[in-house]
């Protein structure tokens, strides 16, 4: 009982105090000083060295997607309905996801333990007395790109997961890519394709806030700083799928679906 | 407020007469962690060009002092008055002037390992309101690491330096400003004592040359001798004693005495 | 420094490319729901909708040709349907072209069809009202399979026994009565239409059920659901059934007629005793009467579903071989 209650306030705590950290995000990640030239230097690192990764799972789950998803749609004889299945089982849900937890994998853990040993290290002390706010300059900078570079690589691995899917239907049939991707659009419609897109920045916000936060609060040594990794990357990824829980909930309540 | 005007101010001030006016001031200062009590009421005053070294067991809270010293760690009660500004009442932007007029090197150096030894030092220049030209950077970056004899170190990386390059790196960081208070936490500790020599006669040159009051934390007894004009002992969370080194040497206080064997 | 602006260069590269995805999606998807392209508008009323809804594709002749862009409540009986025409068919349609609603593949989406409608006629002009068809869905189209099935069997049960009959009794001889005689011969001509077009169906019905066995073809969805899919067996089995019964039957009937035939014009006149049995002669009558009715109802039903997309493959396929045997006659 008594641990029950202890892990009952360290939850709350801990959710109230990442709250108040993301909350600082907005009231002091938006002023000026901008750190334009570090926020770029992370678009870099964040968005342009994920690439490779989420194109190559991206691919692979296009193209296994569409092996697993062929033999039922045979039996109840819609194969022909297979790309715009596949089409929107990728750009609605797999797509995003798959692209959210990869990079929540990637980011949230290298965020965390950079943040960490930095924190073990007082260099983030060493940040502040040198006159750089660092939760400006390490935290807002990251959370701002890992907002803004997950969109940018969902719709670059849905394109790539397009081209597995397309590789994985040609595998039993002969379709020209042009006559795939048309079917795959034929009934794509934007309530399919902007709340899918736009949960995605939400989702790069919770890898990169998670990463800072699970970073920033880092306990000594390095045991320390590889639990904030860890944690920083399962926190994430459950959150994912808290947003994306909420995001059908809500595109549902509008009526997008 | 310019770089220009930091040196001129420094500049009034130095050429002045002999100040003993009080440049630190600390006043029944508390601080705790949770249950742990590691300041209690402790007092310190130390007066311009003053080299104060603290004296105290592992633990015993000196980082703790020289962090509330800089605002890093904020007290539970008391007044650190730093240039008659009460560092725990100050906003972020004051706070940020009074840090240009104090270094701070840190026990483990801090120095970023993500960047090169040039931007490591070029970081505490790029404060918001102070507005260098490039020149003036690379000058001021040069002169540092001159200062600490490594100007070739300039395009490595810290990873690729020795731990006494290190702590020499963070040294020239901690300058660069050419801070009028400087807090060392334990500048020599880990190093061979012919580099530990060096670093102390650093210590003594730069109080020479830039007129600076330094407070030194350290267990290493012969930088305590070359460089302390007075020492202080931190034990209880108190200022146990306070001397010169002669009086400390020839104490018979068994807490005193311990440093000594 | 010059790492640097190379790095920014990279990243430069991969936010234009993720742009660059992003904006052909949005014009592939654009493209489709008709949001950046034509205007033009065409309306047309439906009594029913069967589910159509905004959004849907509209095609002419086959082709996309447009989407369902409202629909409005006119009145209980009436539902007006406003269409955005994309420019590359709008130059094609007349104003009698005929609009129906109907379904693209089986469990597929609703669709409006426009078709060309017969003569000529000028081009439809932004916001002319198009005529509209009725559309046997495939609902109907089964249920009144099985009903037509149930009465087919009744009828052919009951006429079977009254055939019998008149042949043991040899009541025939009756029937000096020629309208009896003429009515027998239409049921007749009937029943062999209805033979040819069950057995048709049923052959048909079993192609596609072998086809669906193998998971080939659209009724592979329809026989999953097990309703529809019952109902068809049993649609087909009674098919069958009836299909013999008429058989056997147009054999009695033929020879009785054969026999009226010849006694009348041979003009025996032994048959007033006959005739007295006036229960006999009416049961006759409407037995006769409900052959025609039943008959003809199923023929039409046979005829219409013969048009139901599900069979449309096969009959076309009977069609053309037809057309090619005739070509290798002439
Ligand atoms: N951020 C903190 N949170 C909790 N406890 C702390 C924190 N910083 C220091 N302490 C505790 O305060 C006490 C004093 O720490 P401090 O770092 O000042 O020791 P020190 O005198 O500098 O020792 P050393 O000579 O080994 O550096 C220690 O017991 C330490 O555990
Ligand atoms: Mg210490």
């Amino acid at each position: 009982m008594h641990g029950f209650a202890t892990k009952t306030r360290f939850f709350l705590n801990e959710t109230g105090s990442l709250s108040r950290f993301t909350a600082r995000f907005f009231s002091v990640g938006v002023k000026p000083r901008y750190e334009v030239k570090e926020l770029l230097a992370q678009c870099y690192i964040i968005g342009y060295k994920s690439l490779p990764l989420i194109a190559l799972t991206a691919f692979i789950m296009g193209l296994v997607l569409t092996m697993q998803l062929r033999p039922s749609l045979v039996v109840y004889g819609v194969e022909s309905k297979l790309p715009i299945m596949i089409g929107i089982a990728i750009v609605r849900e797999i797509g995003p996801v798959i692209t959210a937890l990869i990079f929540a994998g990637k980011i949230a853990s290298s965020i965390g333990a950079e943040l960490g040993s930095m924190k073990v290290t007082e260099q983030i002390d060493a940040m502040e007395v040198s006159g750089t706010n660092p939760y400006k300059y390490l935290v807002a900078t990251r959370v701002m790109a890992a907002t803004l570079m997950l969109p940018v690589l969902t719709v670059l691995g849905d394109a790539i997961c397009l081209f597995g899917a397309y590789i994985g239907v040609n595998m039993h049939t002969v379709t020209s890519y042009r006559l795939f991707i048309a079917q795959v659009f034929q009934d794509l419609t934007f309530g399919d394709f902007l709340p899918a897109f736009i949960k995605t920045f939400f989702f790069g916000f919770a890898v990169g806030a998670i990463g800072c936060y699970k970073g920033y609060y880092s306990s000594k040594g390095t045991r320390g700083v590889g639990n904030s990794a860890n944690a920083a990357v399962v926190l994430a990824s459950v959150m994912i799928f808290v947003i994306d829980l909420l995001a059908v909930q809500i595109t549902d309540l509008l009526g997008l679906n | 407020m310019k770089a220009a005007d930091i040196t001129e101010d420094q500049e009034d001030l130095n050429h002045g007469e002999a100040d003993v006016r009080p440049v630190i001031v600390i006043e029944h200062l508390y601080k705790k962690f949770g249950d742990l009590v590691v300041l209690d009421d402790f007092n310190l005053v130390v007066k311009r060009e003053e080299n104060v070294v603290v004296l105290g067991k592992s633990g015993s809270g000196k980082s703790v002092l020289i962090k509330c010293i800089i605002g890093l760690l904020k007290p539970d009660k008391g007044n650190i008055l730093v240039f008659d500004q009460n560092i725990p009442l100050l906003g972020h932007d004051d706070l940020d002037r009074v840090r240009t007029k104090v270094g701070f090197l840190f026990q483990g150096n801090a120095l970023y390992d993500s960047m090169t030894v040039r931007e490591n030092l070029e970081f505490p220049l790029r404060r918001h309101w102070i507005d260098f030209s490039q020149q003036k950077v690379d000058e001021l970056v040069m002169e540092a690491l001159n200062n600490v004899g490594l100007p070739h170190t300039v395009d490595m990386m810290p990873a690729e330096l020795s731990g006494g390059m290190l702590k020499r790196v963070a040294l020239a960081r901690t300058l660069i400003l050419k801070p009028e208070i400087i807090l060392y936490d334990e500048p020599t500790t880990g190093l061979d004592p012919v580099t530990a020599r060096e670093i102390d006669n650093l210590i003594i040159r730069l109080q020479k040359k830039y007129h600076t009051t330094s407070i030194i934390i350290s267990h290493d007894m012969n930088c305590v001798k070359n460089t302390a004009d007075r020492v202080v002992l931190l034990s209880g969370g108190k200022c146990y004693a306070q001397g010169t080194y002669p009086d400390f040497e020839a104490s018979a206080d068994e807490n005193i005495k311990q440093f000594f064997e | 420094m010059a790492n640097e602006t190379g790095n920014n260069t990279r990243l430069g590269i991969f936010v234009l490319a993720g742009l660059l995805a992003l904006i052909m999606a949005f014009y592939m998807i654009g493209k489709n729901n008709n949001l950046f392209g034509s205007s033009f508008e065409l309306h047309t009323r439906f009594p029913n909708l069967n589910g159509l809804i905004v959004g849907n594709n509209v095609l002419f002749a086959g082709i996309q040709g447009g989407t369902v862009k409202s629909i409005r409540l006119i009145s209980d009986t009436s539902i007006e349907v406003t269409m955005t025409i994309d420019d590359k068919v709008r130059t094609f349609i007349h104003k009698n072209a005929l609009a129906a609603i109907g379904t693209d593949g089986l469990m597929g989406n609703k669709v409006v069809n426009i078709s060309a409608g017969k003569g000529a006629s000028p081009l439809v002009d932004n916001g002319d009202m198009l005529g509209t068809q009725k559309m046997v869905s495939t609902d109907d189209m089964l249920q009144t399979l099985s009903t037509t099935n149930n009465n087919i069997a009744v009828i052919s049960a009951e006429l079977k026994a009254t055939a019998l009959r008149i042949n043991q009794s040899a009541v025939w001889d009756v029937l000096n009565d020629r309208s009896i005689g003429k009515s027998l011969k239409t049921s007749l001509k009937n029943i062999a239409k209805a033979t040819a077009n069950a057995s048709q169906i049923s052959l048909a019905i079993s192609n596609m059920v072998t086809r669906a066995g193998n998971g080939k073809g659209a009724l592979g969805v329809l026989l999953a659901d097990t309703v529809a899919g019952g109902d068809l067996k049993s649609a087909i089995a009674k098919i069958k059934t009836a299909g013999n019964n008429a058989d056997q039957m147009t054999a009695n009937l033929n020879a009785l007629v054969l026999k009226i035939d010849k006694d009348l014009t041979g003009g025996k006149g032994s048959l007033n005793a006959m005739l007295k049995d006036s229960v006999i002669a009416q049961n006759l009558k409407k037995s006769m009467d409900n052959i025609q009715k039943g008959t003809d109802a199923f023929n039409q039903d046979m005829e219409a579903l013969k048009h139901n997309f599900l069979f449309s493959g096969y009959f076309k396929k009977l069609e053309k071989e037809k057309a090619k045997q005739q070509n290798k006659k002439n």
